[in-house]
C-alpha cells in the first residue's frame, strides 16, 4: 500500500486544525489536512458558534418586531418557516466551508476526506470513500475536537431528546421544551427557542447558570431569561426519562419534591467530552487525562515527540479562539521557534439577550488567587447610545490593582458586549492601566465609551456618572 | 553574632551561593562548613568563623555574595537576633535604583510581568525572564527601552565582572540546539550540578586557549613498590596510610626544580612567564560529585610522614565537599593519578593557569628489553600534557626523562623514618 510522505499532518479540520494547517504552510512546510466530514470547519462552523449565530440573528428579530410597537412602528406577527429558515442557515455554513475549502487549495494543503486512525507515531490511516489512504507524517497535530456529551441515562434513542447538534437543526418547535443545563450553549439555544415561541422550563443543577461569569453581569441576563423563559428551577435534576408516545416523560427533583412531566422534546445541555476514543492513539504515545483530554505542555506537545494537539481536544477551555491560539503556538513550535501558551487573556463571551462576555479576571478568581483588586462600574442606564435603543439593561465592569492601577479584568453584560470586549482583551494584553483608557478617547455615540468612561469613574471623573473620587 | 564571608583568597572577593548547609534553629560549631560558593576557581565550602546557634540567615541559593557580606546570624540561645530589617531593606532599595532590577523581586507579583504580546515573544526568544526586569511605564508595564537597558545592564555586568570571575552566569546564552533524545529510544534526565558546570567551564576554557601536547613515557614502580611495601607497616603505626601519591609528588617536585619552565604560568597580559619558587602540588581527586583538585603547599618542604597525612586528609575533605576554596588555589602543577581505577595512558587537560599536568595509569607487568634480556618489570604509564606556548617538545622530553630517572631510582632516605 502506497502512502503519501508530508510533513505535517493535521487531523481535524476545526477552527483550531485549519488554522495550524494554514500557518504551517504560510511557513512552507508540507501539509495534509484531514477531515471525516464533508464539509471543513468542524464543530464550531458545522454544529455550533456559526449556527448558532444565525439561528439567534433570525429569531432576535421577532422579538425585535415586537418590542418596536411604543416606538410607533408596528408589525404583524411573524410567522416562521421553518424550511427556509434551515436553508439559510444551510447556505451560509455551505459559503463558509467552502471558503476554508478555497483557502485551502491556494495554500496546497492537500485536504483527505475521511476518518483518521494512528496506526503508530508516524503513521495516519485515513479510510476515504475510496478505500484506505497511509500518511506518513513527521509532525502530527491533533485537532479532532469534542462532542455535545449525552449521559447514558438521557440517552433513550430518540431524537425527541436533543443535544444541541440536532436543536440547531430545528426540526420544528416543540411547544414545551425542556432545557437540561444553565450553561452557555443551553441559555444560548434557549434564547432561540424561546423567541421561536417554544414554552420552556429550565433545570440547572447549580444554584446559579452560566458559571464561571460574575453574578452581577449575569442579572441582566436572567432578568430577560425570566421573562423569555416559562420556569427557571436551580438546583434541580433530572433523574430519568423515558419514551411516552409523542412526548418524553421526565422525573426530575426540585425544591425536595419529585416531578414528573411531559414535553415535547428535551435539549441535553451538559457539557461536552473529547472525541479521543477510536482513533488509534493507543498506538502512540499520548496520554490522556482522566476525563479523556489529551494532555499537553505548554507548548502544545503531548507525550508523543511526534504529535502535537490544540483545540477542544486539549482540554481547558472548549472555545474555537482559545483553539485558534493554541495552533499558532504548536506551528511555531514545530517550525523551531520558542513559543508557550502563557498569560494567554482568553475571552468569553455569551451571546444570549443580552450578550456576555468577560476577559481576564473574574471577582471569583481574583478572591481565590488573592489578588488585590478595586471595582468600578458604568451602568448602561448613563449610555446615550444604550439609551437610543432602548437596552440600557446592560452594564461595564473593571477589576483594577489598587497599587498600579492596571485592569486586570474587564466584564460586560449588554448588546454587543462580544464586540466590545476585544479592547478590553487589547487592553489586558498591553498591560494597560486604567488610566490609559480612560485617556484614549471614543467615539460617540457608541457602547464602546462605556469602557472609558469604567475607567474614568474610578478615578471619580466619569462625565455621565458620578461616583467617589479615587486617587 | 554574625557570621560573615571570610576573605576568599587573591583576588576573588565574591561568589554565588550554592548550597546552604544549615537552617535556622542548628547548632553549628566553628570551622563547620555552612555554605557552599561557587567562585572563579570552583565551588567550595565556607567555613563558620563561630559557633553557635543559627537564629538567622540572610543568604539563599543563587545570591551572589562578597567578603564581609553576613551570611548568618548566631545566637547563644537561638532566639532571632532582633534582625535590622531596615538596613537590609535600604541595601535592597539602594541596589534596585538602577533601572534593571537584578535581584527577584520580594513581593511575588500575583500577576506575569506587564508587557505587550509582542515584547514578551521577544523576551521569550531573546531568554530574558520578565520577571527580572523593571517597568519604567505606567502600572509597572515594561516598554522596549526597559528590555534594552535590561540587556545592557547585562552585558556591563559580565563584562566587568569577566576577567576578575567568570562565574557570571553568561546573561544571553548561545542557542544551543536541543535535541530530542527520545526519538531514538528512552531516556533520562538529570540537571547538570553545579560543580560539573564549573568543570565543564574551566575544562573547556583549558581545551580552547591551551595548545596541548601529551607525551608518554613509562616508569619502573619496582623499586617504589619495594620501598612502599617496606615502609607502610613503619607509617602505619604512626596512624598513616602509605601511598604511590606521596613518593610521585617527592620525585615530580626534585624534576621541578631542575625545570623550573614547568612550575610557572604564562601572564598573558604582561607578556611574561612568571616562575613560581614555591612548589604547590593539585591532586585530582575523584569524588562522587565529580573532579576536586585540593592543593598541597610547599610539598618541597615536607617530609614523606607530612604528605601522606595530608594527602588522606585532603582527600577525605574533598569526598566530603569540606574543601575550602582556599584550599583549591595557588597549585603550581597538578597530578592526577588513575592507577588505582585502571587504565593506561590517557592526555590529561590542563588545569590553568598552570602550564603542565602529570596524569598516571595503572601500573602492569609487562616484558621489558633488559641489557639484551626480556625481563617482566611492573611498569607505570605517564602522561605530561604541556602547554606548547610556554614550553618546548625537547624541554618536555628532558623533563619526562628525569621524571621517570628520578621516580625509579628513589632514594630509601626519603622514606625512612
Amino acid at each position: 500500500m502506497d502512502s503519501i510522505k508530508t510533513e505535517i499532518v493535521v487531523v481535524g479540520a476545526g477552527p483550531g486544525g485549519y488554522a495550524a494547517a494554514f500557518y504551517a504552510a504560510d511557513l512552507g512546510k508540507k501539509v495534509i489536512l484531514v477531515e471525516r466530514e464533508k464539509r471543513l470547519g468542524g464543530v464550531c462552523l458545522n454544529r455550533g458558534c456559526i449556527p448558532s449565530k444565525a439561528l439567534l440573528y433570525a429569531t432576535h428579530q421577532i422579538s425585535a418586531a415586537r418590542e418596536s410597537e411604543h416606538r410607533g412602528i408596528t408589525f404583524e406577527p411573524p410567522t416562521v418557516d421553518l424550511f427556509k429558515l434551515r436553508a439559510w442557515k444551510e447556505s451560509i455554513l455551505e459559503r463558509l466551508g467552502g471558503g476554508v475549502a478555497m483557502l485551502a487549495k491556494m495554500r496546497g494543503v492537500q485536504v483527505i476526506q475521511g476518518r483518521g486512525y494512528f496506526e503508530d507515531s508516524q503513521t495516519l490511516r485515513v479510510e476515504t470513500e475510496q478505500g484506505q489512504q497511509f500518511v506518513r507524517f513527521e509532525t502530527a497535530i491533533l485537532a479532532v475536537g469534542s462532542l455535545a456529551a449525552m449521559p447514558k441515562a438521557f440517552d433513550l434513542g430518540n431524537p425527541r431528546v436533543m443535544t444541541s447538534t440536532e436543536a440547531l437543526e430545528i426540526e420544528e418547535i416543540p411547544e414545551n421544551l425542556l432545557l437540561v443545563g444553565g450553561g452557555y450553549i443551553g441559555m444560548e439555544m434557549g434564547t432561540v427557542y424561546a423567541a421561536l415561541g417554544s414554552k420552556i422550563v429550565l433545570v440547572e443543577a447549580l444554584d446559579h447558570v452560566l458559571a464561571g461569569a460574575d453574578p452581577d453581569l449575569v442579572r441582566p441576563v436572567m432578568a430577560n431569561v425570566k421573562k423569555a423563559f416559562k420556569e427557571i428551577r436551580l438546583k434541580a435534576k433530572v433523574t430519568k426519562m423515558t419514551t411516552a408516545g409523542k412526548q418524553i416523560e421526565v422525573e426530575m427533583e426540585y425544591n425536595g419534591q419529585k416531578l414528573t412531566e411531559l414535553y415535547d422534546r428535551v435539549l441535553v445541555a451538559v457539557g461536552r467530552v473529547p472525541n479521543s476514543a477510536d482513533i488509534g492513539l493507543k498506538n502512540t504515545k499520548v496520554a490522556l487525562d482522566e476525563k479523556g483530554f489529551v494532555k499537553v505542555n505548554d507548548k502544545q506537545q503531548t507525550n508523543d515527540p511526534n504529535i502535537y494537539a490544540i483545540g477542544d481536544i486539549a482540554g481547558g477551555i472548549l472555545l474555537a479562539h482559545k483553539a485558534h491560539k493554541e495552533a499558532r503556538i504548536a506551528v511555531e513550535v514545530i517550525n523551531g521557534e520558542n513559543s508557550v501558551f502563557e498569560n494567554v487573556i482568553i475571552p468569553a463571551v455569551v451571546f444570549t439577550d443580552p450578550e456576555l462576555a468577560w476577559c481576564g479576571l473574574t471577582e471569583a478568581e481574583a478572591r481565590e488567587r488573592g489578588v488585590k483588586y478595586e471595582v468600578s462600574k458604568f451602568p448602561w442606564a448613563a449610555s446615550g447610545r444604550a439609551i437610543s435603543f432602548d437596552r440600557t439593561d446592560g452594564m461595564t465592569k473593571m477589576l483594577i490593582d489598587p497599587e498600579t492601577d492596571r485592569v486586570l479584568g474587564v466584564g460586560i453584560a449588554g448588546t454587543g458586549a462580544g464586540e466590545l470586549i476585544s479592547e478590553a482583551v487589547l487592553a489586558l494584553e498591553m498591560g494597560a492601566t486604567a488610566k490609559d483608557i480612560a485617556l484614549t478617547v471614543h467615539p460617540h455615540p457608541t457602547l464602546s465609551e462605556t469602557l472609558m468612561e469604567c475607567a474614568e469613574a474610578f478615578y471619580g471623573h466619569a462625565t455621565h456618572t458620578v461616583s467617589k473620587k479615587h486617587e | 553574632m554574625d557570621v560573615t564571608l571570610p576573605k576568599l583568597g587573591e583576588g576573588a572577593d565574591s561568589g554565588v551561593v550554592i548550597n546552604v548547609f544549615v537552617k535556622e534553629g542548628d547548632q553549628i560549631a566553628k570551622g563547620q562548613a555552612i555554605l557552599e560558593l561557587e567562585n572563579e576557581k570552583a565551588v567550595a565550602s565556607v567555613p563558620a568563623t563561630a559557633a553557635g546557634i543559627v537564629a538567622k540567615i540572610y543568604v539563599k541559593p543563587g545570591d551572589k555574595i562578597s567578603t564581609g557580606q553576613r551570611i548568618l546570624t548566631l545566637s547563644e540561645s537561638g532566639k532571632p537576633a532582633g534582625a535590622p530589617v531596615s538596613v537590609e531593606k535600604k541595601v535592597t532599595q539602594a541596589s534596585r535604583l538602577p533601572v534593571p532590577v537584578e535581584e527577584e523581586d520580594e513581593q511575588v507579583s500575583t500577576v506575569a510581568p506587564v508587557a505587550s504580546p509582542s515584547l514578551r515573544k521577544l523576551a521569550r526568544e531573546l531568554g530574558i525572564d520578565l520577571s527580572r526586569v523593571r517597568g519604567s511605564q505606567s502600572g509597572g508595564r515594561l516598554g522596549t527601552g526597559d528590555i534594552q537597558a535590561y540587556i545592557a545592564h547585562l552585558q556591563k555586568a559580565s563584562g566587568k565582572a569577566a576577567p576578575a570571575s567568570g562565574t557570571v552566569a553568561a546573561p544571553i546564552k548561545q542557542a544551543a540546539e536541543q535535541i530530542d533524545f527520545s526519538k531514538w529510544g528512552p531516556v533520562k534526565k538529570k540537571p547538570l550540578t553545579p560543580l560539573r558546570q564549573v568543570i565543564a567551564r574551566r575544562m573547556s576554557e583549558s581545551w580552547s586557549t591551551i595548545p596541548r601536547v601529551t607525551q608518554f613515557d613509562d616508569a619502573e614502580f619496582t623499586q617504589l613498590n619495594t620501598l612502599r611495601n617496606e615502609f607502610a607497616p613503619a607509617y602505619e603505626k604512626k596512624g598513616v596510610r602509605l601511598t604511590l601519591t606521596p613518593f610521585i609528588i617527592k620525585a615530580l617536585v626534585e624534576t621541578l626544580k631542575k625545570h623550573p619552565i614547568f612550575n610557572s604560568s604564562l601572564d598573558e597580559v604582561a607578556n611574561e612567564i612568571v616562575f613560581k619558587e614555591y612548589f604547590h602540588i593539585g591532586i585530582a581527586v575523584d569524588t562522587e560529585q565529580g573532579l576536586i583538585v585540593p592543593v598541597v603547599r610547599d610539598a618541597d618542604k615536607k617530609s614523606m610522614l607530612e604528605l601522606a597525612k595530608e594527602l588522606e586528609q585532603l582527600a577525605q575533605k574533598a569526598r566530603d565537599r569540606k574543601v575550602t576554596a582556599e584550599e583549591m588555589k595557588g597549585g603550581t602543577f597538578t597530578i592526577s593519578n588513575q592507577g588505582a581505577i585502571g587504565g593506561a595512558h590517557f592526555t590529561p587537560i590542563i588545569n590553568k593557569p598552570e602550564v603542565a599536568i602529570l596524569g598516571l595509569g595503572r601500573g602492569a607487568m609487562k616484558p621489558v628489553a633488559c641489557d639484551g634480556k626480556v625481563e617482566v618489570r611492573m611498569m607505570t604509564p605517564l602522561a605530561l600534557s604541556y602547554d606548547h606556548r610556554v614550553i618546548d617538545g625537547g624541554a618536555a622530553a628532558r623533563f619526562i626523562v628525569d621524571l621517570v630517572g628520578a621516580l625509579q631510582d628513589f632514594e630509601e632516605a626519603v622514606v625512612k623514618i
